[in-house]
């Protein structure tokens, strides 16, 4: 069963099988937390840096929306300390004339966000000209969900979650 | 701004967006050498999201020439083509879409399009505004119209003037869209009286 996460909005799963997805993120993002240990998922379609949110769009905003989808995942059961995020999305589709991009002002608040959470970010597909839609499949309790990502017209790919980074200093 | 419109400004809105595309019909006939139709405008005040989906879906490739509005009017006059269509509008240019020239073909045919919708507007409105240079891309729909619909103001609802070209006798149509940034919208209405 596939749920597609409209803008603004997040959904979590611990569902098996189960896919979240941002279908064509331009400048917004798609952030995916989870849980591996509990084989819990959430995705988050933020659309702007920072505001305070509504009922409809509770992911509308970086700074409001990254807390409310990881009090969302705890609710589900997983522990917050134990989550990793992903980060998909953030395109600078179009040469705007003056100021930063959107999509990169959109992952900077979204990583800002994370950092003070102290969640890691252990895989991204950010940036660049093009659009993407990514897939949340959701995996069993033990293992991390498998994530997707593809350009308009391409296949999908999957993001390796399993990278290990060098400590922050 | 206000997050809803009343039929009669609906009704206004339209009006002007039938006026704007049967002037870029025009030119856009004048160009090509050929008839062109003009449906009748869809126009909507939607919240984002629904907006987006409203247009087609998200996941479907399409090229785009998004023209940036500034001045009185600011916002974005959005072109929007098919692949196929793309191709054969490129044909009758005499040039492969796949290609520089392709490229710079759509860009020069939304800058001519868009040049006129907006002098037509600005006309009747009695308004300053004029277009940027145009930006073209092929990526898909929801991804375009969300990056254009959130660069400007942070809007809960967006309104979408949606007209359709089509050249008579050929498989070619291309989705016309006046997003005007929130408060513009307002000045819009005000200017009509409304």
């Amino acid at each position: 069963m596939e749920h597609v996460v409209r803008m603004g909005e997040l959904a979590v799963s611990r569902a098996g099988g189960h896919v979240l997805s941002c279908i064509g993120l331009g400048s917004c993002i798609g952030v995916v937390l989870f849980d591996r240990g509990m084989g819990a998922a959430a995705l988050a379609h933020v659309m702007l840096p920072s505001g305070a949110a509504s009922d409809a769009t509770p992911a509308k905003y970086a700074d409001s929306g990254v807390p409310a989808t990881v009090r969302a995942l705890a609710a589900a059961g997983a522990r917050p300390t134990r989550l990793e995020a992903a980060l998909v999305g953030g395109a600078s589709m179009f040469a705007m004339a003056g100021g930063q991009e959107i999509g990169a002002r959109n992952e900077d608040a979204v990583r800002a966000t994370l950092d003070d959470l102290r969640i890691p970010v252990v895989a991204v597909a950010t940036g660049g000209s093009s659009g993407r839609t990514v897939r949340v499949h959701v995996a069993s309790p033990g293992l991390a969900p498998r994530v997707t990502v593809r350009d308009a017209g391409g296949a999908d790919e999957d993001l390796d979650l399993d990278v290990v980074l060098a400590a922050a200093a | 701004m206000t997050s809803t419109f009343t039929d009669v400004q609906l009704d206004a809105l339209r009006e002007l967006a039938n006026i704007g595309s049967g002037t870029a019909g025009t030119a856009l006939s004048a160009m090509l050498g050929k008839p062109v139709d003009i449906n009748v405008p869809k126009v909507a005040a939607l919240p984002v999201p629904d907006a987006v989906e409203a247009v087609g879906d998200p996941s479907e490739p399409r090229w785009a020439v998004v023209v940036p509005t500034v001045g009185d009017l600011p916002g974005h006059v959005l072109l929007l083509f098919p692949q196929r269509d793309a191709v054969r509008l490129c044909e009758l240019l005499g040039v492969p879409v796949d290609s520089e020239d392709g490229r710079s073909a759509l860009g020069e045919i939304g800058n001519i399009l868009g040049t006129s919708y907006i002098n037509a507007l600005a006309q009747m409105l009695g308004i300053d505004t004029e277009p940027a240079p145009p930006m073209v891309v092929c990526d898909m729909l929801g991804a375009i119209l969300a990056s254009v619909l959130l660069s400007g103001a942070d809007a809960d609802v967006a309104l979408i003037m949606d007209s359709a070209l089509v050249v008579e006798g050929e498989a070619c149509e291309l989705s016309f869209l006046l997003l005007p940034q929130g408060a513009a919208v307002g000045d819009l209405l005000g200017r009509l009286g409304l």
